[in-house]
């Protein structure tokens, strides 16, 4: 459907062929997009027997749900990813009492260096985060990408 | 789409699945939506990175939101408004360090431009229909969308590239269609005067 403006239109414009050749170009879908995503999804999701993190205090104890992990990992993590650069987390997820962490580097990147990084800084964070020391995180580099 | 004529639309009876606690209904609409979530977030952002941790925060945050859902949009308008709704946010959190469009400007080793290019170049390739396109025309308009103000870009891409109806961004954006009307023609004014800039 193609709605005319007024005269003068932008739309009749030569030019405007070219954005409509744009427009008719495809955008593939990266690999694995999808069950990256499904990944975070079931990560956030939880799976029914995960019981999450108990703080103990003197007058009781404080329990994160592991939704409430994964969230804050995630998110935690796709800050530092962004500060080191090259790094994008695709999948978080808690399983059994540690974090699985999945990331794609740029290639180029120091991959084991930005990995190393990365668990070690999301590590520091969550704990700061929690006030406890914070499951064990694993990251795994599950992709290179051009640019 | 059409709400009016009551179409069936079979990611509504998946959400309703997934509400109820079905997961593997939830899995089919991630499925089925993540090609053009992707897309609008690739065309938002400009870069194959921040659109797949936007289309990842997307539906997370669409899970998250199930049940809130009220079945008064399509289902597609409402993952559009998502998809959104965090690019903008992800463009807007980077302002302060980078700005888009120094991001995308043609340096030295072209390297916020190759983010951009890069992806749909190779769209070009694959695609035969867009193999009439030359690089450098595609290119061209890329940076030119690129350079818009996101108030412009945004209704621009959902339009021109997405092809929803002026109803159906009204809804997405939540602004008036007059109002619309009247910011998708400064879009394509703005579009096309950036086309006859010199490079």
């Amino acid at each position: 459907m193609t709605t005319r403006e007024s005269p003068g239109d932008p739309l009749d414009d030569p030019r405007w062929e070219l954005v409509r050749a744009v427009a008719r170009t495809t955008v593939p879908t990266p690999p694995g997009l999808v069950a990256r995503v499904l990944k975070s999804v079931q990560g956030v999701r939880g799976h029914r027997l995960a019981s999450g993190l108990e703080i103990p205090f003197e007058s009781g104890r404080l329990r994160i749900g592991e939704r409430v992990i994964v969230l804050l990992a995630r998110r935690l993590g796709t800050e530092l990813a962004r500060k080191l650069g090259g790094v994008h987390i695709a999948a978080v997820a808690l399983e059994g009492d540690d974090l699985q962490v999945l990331v794609t580097v740029r290639y180029g990147v120091a991959a084991g260096e930005a990995a190393g990084a990365l668990r070690s800084g999301l590590h520091e964070a969550l704990t700061e985060q929690l006030g406890t020391p914070a499951p064990s995180v694993h990251v795994h580099i599950v992709d290179v990408h051009p640019n | 789409m059409d709400r009016a004529g009551e179409t069936l639309d079979p990611s509504d009876d998946l959400v309703t699945k997934a509400v109820e606690g079905d997961h593997t209904a939830f899995d089919t609409l991630v499925r089925a939506h993540t090609p053009k979530m992707y897309r609008v977030a690739l065309r938002i952002t400009g870069t194959a990175a921040e659109a797949e941790d936007v289309v990842q925060e997307s539906w997370i945050s669409a899970w998250r939101a199930l049940p809130a859902f009220r079945h008064e949009s399509a289902v597609s308008t409402w993952l559009y408004r998502v998809v959104t709704n965090t690019a903008l946010a992800q463009v807007r959190r980077r302002r302060p360090t980078v700005s888009l469009d120094a991001a995308l400007s043609v340096d030295g080793e072209g390297t916020g431009l190759s983010l951009l290019g890069h992806d749909l170049l190779a769209d070009t390739r694959a695609n035969p229909e867009g193999q009439v396109v030359r690089a450098e025309q595609v290119d061209a308009v890329l940076r030119a969308i690129a350079g818009l103000d996101l108030s412009q870009r945004v209704p621009l891409v959902l339009r021109e590239f997405e092809g929803l109806s002026y109803e159906e961004i009204a809804e997405v954006l939540e602004v008036s269609i007059p109002a619309l009307r009247s910011r998708l023609h400064r879009a394509r004014v703005a579009l096309l005067a950036k086309l006859r800039e010199p490079r």
